[in-house]
Protein backbone atom coordinates (compact mmCIF):
# COMPACT_ATOMS: atom_id res chain seq x y z
CA UNK A 1 0.00 0.00 0.00
CA UNK A 2 1.45 3.14 -0.80
CA UNK A 3 0.62 6.58 1.25
CA UNK A 4 1.38 9.68 -0.84
CA UNK A 5 2.60 12.14 1.57
CA UNK A 6 4.55 15.24 0.11
CA UNK A 7 5.83 17.24 3.70
CA UNK A 8 3.43 15.57 5.72
CA UNK A 9 3.23 12.92 7.90
CA UNK A 10 2.10 9.51 8.30
CA UNK A 11 1.36 8.50 11.58
CA UNK A 12 0.48 4.40 11.93
CA UNK A 13 -1.27 3.51 14.81
CA UNK A 14 -2.35 0.69 17.18
CA UNK A 15 -4.40 0.44 20.72
CA UNK A 16 -1.26 1.11 22.82
CA UNK A 17 1.59 2.74 20.89
CA UNK A 18 2.18 4.28 17.38
CA UNK A 19 4.80 5.34 15.04
CA UNK A 20 5.46 8.41 12.97
CA UNK A 21 7.30 8.44 9.41
CA UNK A 22 8.17 11.09 6.87
CA UNK A 23 9.97 11.16 3.64
CA UNK A 24 13.30 13.67 3.99
CA UNK A 25 13.29 16.76 1.82
CA UNK A 26 17.32 17.48 1.25
CA UNK A 27 20.27 15.38 2.08
CA UNK A 28 22.38 15.98 4.98
CA UNK A 29 24.39 14.01 7.51
CA UNK A 30 23.03 12.62 10.33
CA UNK A 31 25.18 12.30 13.76
CA UNK A 32 24.73 9.90 15.79
CA UNK A 33 26.44 10.85 19.59
CA UNK A 34 27.61 8.01 22.19
CA UNK A 35 29.70 8.31 25.10
CA UNK A 36 33.13 8.16 22.56
CA UNK A 37 32.34 7.98 19.54
CA UNK A 38 30.71 10.23 16.93
CA UNK A 39 29.12 8.07 13.59
CA UNK A 40 27.93 10.16 10.88
CA UNK A 41 24.77 8.66 8.36
CA UNK A 42 24.59 10.42 5.31
CA UNK A 43 20.33 10.28 4.48
CA UNK A 44 19.01 11.44 1.11
CA UNK A 45 15.97 12.97 -0.29
CA UNK A 46 12.98 10.36 0.23
CA UNK A 47 14.63 8.43 2.82
CA UNK A 48 12.48 8.15 5.89
CA UNK A 49 12.45 9.44 9.74
CA UNK A 50 10.78 7.15 11.92
CA UNK A 51 9.71 7.86 15.16
CA UNK A 52 8.47 5.10 17.30
CA UNK A 53 6.00 4.73 20.88
CA UNK A 54 6.24 1.74 21.65
CA UNK A 55 4.58 2.53 25.13
CA UNK A 56 2.55 5.09 23.58
CA UNK A 57 2.50 8.52 24.79
CA UNK A 58 1.82 12.14 23.44
CA UNK A 59 1.83 12.42 19.83
CA UNK A 60 2.87 16.09 19.67
CA UNK A 61 6.70 15.59 21.19
CA UNK A 62 7.48 12.70 18.41
CA UNK A 63 6.41 14.93 15.75
CA UNK A 64 8.51 17.42 17.22
CA UNK A 65 11.64 14.50 17.55
CA UNK A 66 10.82 13.63 13.73
CA UNK A 67 11.18 17.57 12.79
CA UNK A 68 14.15 18.04 14.60
CA UNK A 69 15.82 15.49 12.82
CA UNK A 70 14.44 15.92 9.45
CA UNK A 71 14.23 19.65 9.29
CA UNK A 72 16.74 20.63 11.75
CA UNK A 73 19.26 18.05 11.29
CA UNK A 74 19.91 17.80 14.75
CA UNK A 75 22.39 14.99 16.02
CA UNK A 76 21.26 11.45 18.21
CA UNK A 77 22.36 11.33 21.52
CA UNK A 78 22.86 7.66 22.79
CA UNK A 79 22.86 7.12 26.07
CA UNK A 80 25.20 4.30 27.86
CA UNK A 81 23.73 1.34 28.72
CA UNK A 82 21.88 1.10 31.84
CA UNK A 83 21.55 5.30 31.88
CA UNK A 84 19.17 6.16 34.61
CA UNK A 85 17.75 8.82 32.12
CA UNK A 86 17.05 5.95 29.60
CA UNK A 87 13.16 5.12 31.33
CA UNK A 88 12.00 9.01 31.06
CA UNK A 89 12.55 9.00 27.05
CA UNK A 90 9.46 7.73 25.20
CA UNK A 91 10.95 7.74 21.39
CA UNK A 92 13.06 5.98 19.28
CA UNK A 93 14.20 6.84 16.27
CA UNK A 94 15.50 5.19 12.75
CA UNK A 95 16.41 6.51 9.81
CA UNK A 96 16.60 4.93 6.07
CA UNK A 97 15.33 4.08 3.03
CA UNK A 98 13.26 1.37 4.47
CA UNK A 99 12.77 0.78 8.01
CA UNK A 100 11.41 -2.58 9.78
CA UNK A 101 9.44 -2.19 12.92
CA UNK A 102 10.54 -5.49 15.33
CA UNK A 103 9.28 -6.16 18.74
CA UNK A 104 12.06 -9.31 19.60
CA UNK A 105 14.56 -6.79 19.76
CA UNK A 106 15.89 -5.18 22.88
CA UNK A 107 15.37 -1.67 22.95
CA UNK A 108 18.36 0.52 22.08
CA UNK A 109 20.44 -2.46 21.52
CA UNK A 110 20.82 -2.98 18.17
CA UNK A 111 22.77 -0.82 15.80
CA UNK A 112 21.16 -1.98 12.70
CA UNK A 113 19.98 0.78 10.94
CA UNK A 114 16.48 -0.83 9.41
CA UNK A 115 15.46 -1.69 12.28
CA UNK A 116 13.21 0.20 14.36
CA UNK A 117 12.16 -1.21 18.11
CA UNK A 118 7.92 -1.50 18.00
CA UNK A 119 5.31 -2.56 20.19
CA UNK A 120 3.73 -6.18 19.71
CA UNK A 121 1.19 -5.05 17.62
CA UNK A 122 3.00 -2.89 15.45
CA UNK A 123 6.20 -5.23 14.80
CA UNK A 124 6.50 -6.53 11.19
CA UNK A 125 5.72 -3.70 9.39
CA UNK A 126 7.96 -2.39 6.33
CA UNK A 127 7.93 1.10 5.98
CA UNK A 128 9.88 2.62 2.14
CA UNK A 129 10.22 5.41 0.88
CA UNK A 130 8.59 6.27 -2.20
CA UNK A 131 8.92 8.88 -5.33
CA UNK A 132 5.94 11.00 -3.41
CA UNK A 133 5.18 9.25 0.17
CA UNK A 134 5.78 5.82 1.78
CA UNK A 135 5.22 2.21 0.89
CA UNK A 136 3.73 0.21 3.87
CA UNK A 137 3.54 -3.24 3.82
CA UNK A 138 2.59 -5.85 6.24
CA UNK A 139 -0.13 -3.74 7.99
CA UNK A 140 -2.18 -5.71 10.09
CA UNK A 141 -6.18 -5.12 9.36
CA UNK A 142 -6.63 -3.92 13.29
CA UNK A 143 -4.05 -0.90 12.98
CA UNK A 144 -5.36 2.15 10.99
CA UNK A 145 -3.29 4.67 9.98
CA UNK A 146 -3.71 8.69 9.42
CA UNK A 147 -1.76 11.87 7.14
CA UNK A 148 -1.20 14.54 10.18
CA UNK A 149 -0.79 17.49 7.84
CA UNK A 150 2.64 19.57 8.81
CA UNK A 151 0.87 22.86 8.30
CA UNK A 152 -0.89 21.72 11.88
CA UNK A 153 2.45 22.11 13.87
CA UNK A 154 5.17 23.79 11.74
CA UNK B 1 19.63 3.18 13.75
CA UNK B 2 16.74 2.31 16.86
CA UNK B 3 16.94 3.87 19.86
CA UNK B 4 19.00 7.22 18.98
CA UNK B 5 17.96 10.05 20.44
CA UNK B 6 15.11 7.46 22.33
CA UNK B 7 14.95 5.56 25.44
CA UNK B 8 18.32 4.58 24.66
CA UNK B 9 19.72 2.10 27.21
CA UNK B 10 21.88 1.39 23.82
CA UNK B 11 25.26 -0.37 23.34
CA UNK B 12 27.17 0.73 20.25
CA UNK B 13 30.04 -1.48 20.28
CA UNK B 14 32.00 -0.35 17.63
CA UNK B 15 32.05 -4.20 16.48
CA UNK B 16 28.74 -3.75 15.91
CA UNK B 17 28.34 -0.57 14.33
CA UNK B 18 29.30 -1.18 10.43
CA UNK B 19 31.41 2.30 10.66
CA UNK B 20 34.43 3.32 8.20
CA UNK B 21 36.68 5.79 8.51
CA UNK B 22 36.69 8.14 6.57
CA UNK B 23 38.45 11.94 5.13
CA UNK B 24 36.45 14.58 3.33
CA UNK B 25 38.57 15.75 0.38
CA UNK B 26 36.89 19.34 0.53
CA UNK B 27 37.46 20.25 3.94
CA UNK B 28 40.19 17.86 5.33
CA UNK B 29 37.41 16.64 8.21
CA UNK B 30 37.92 12.77 9.82
CA UNK B 31 34.95 10.82 10.78
CA UNK B 32 33.21 7.51 10.96
CA UNK B 33 30.55 7.14 8.57
CA UNK B 34 28.01 4.90 8.29
CA UNK B 35 25.86 3.66 5.67
CA UNK B 36 25.38 3.38 2.19
CA UNK B 37 26.20 7.49 1.09
CA UNK B 38 28.73 8.70 3.42
CA UNK B 39 28.59 13.02 3.73
CA UNK B 40 31.05 15.22 5.49
CA UNK B 41 29.38 16.15 8.93
CA UNK B 42 31.43 19.37 8.75
CA UNK B 43 30.72 20.96 5.43
CA UNK B 44 28.04 18.04 4.06
CA UNK B 45 30.69 17.34 0.78
CA UNK B 46 29.74 13.81 -0.67
CA UNK B 47 33.29 13.69 -2.02
CA UNK B 48 34.88 12.06 0.78
CA UNK B 49 37.37 8.90 0.76
CA UNK B 50 37.96 5.99 2.99
CA UNK B 51 40.79 6.18 4.59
Amino acid sequence: MNVSLGNDVLMVKGLHSFLLAASVNEAFPLCIESSDQEYCQGVRPGDLVVVSAPGSGPVEPALMLLELVRTYHLPLIVLPKNHPGSKRIPYVVSVGPEIQTNCSIVRGTHPEQHLVCSSDELAGLTLAGTTDGIAIDNLPAAISYEVIKTEKYC
Amino acid sequence: MCSVGGPTDIDLPEDRVAAKNYRCKECGERFKGIGKHPMCPSCQSEDVAEI
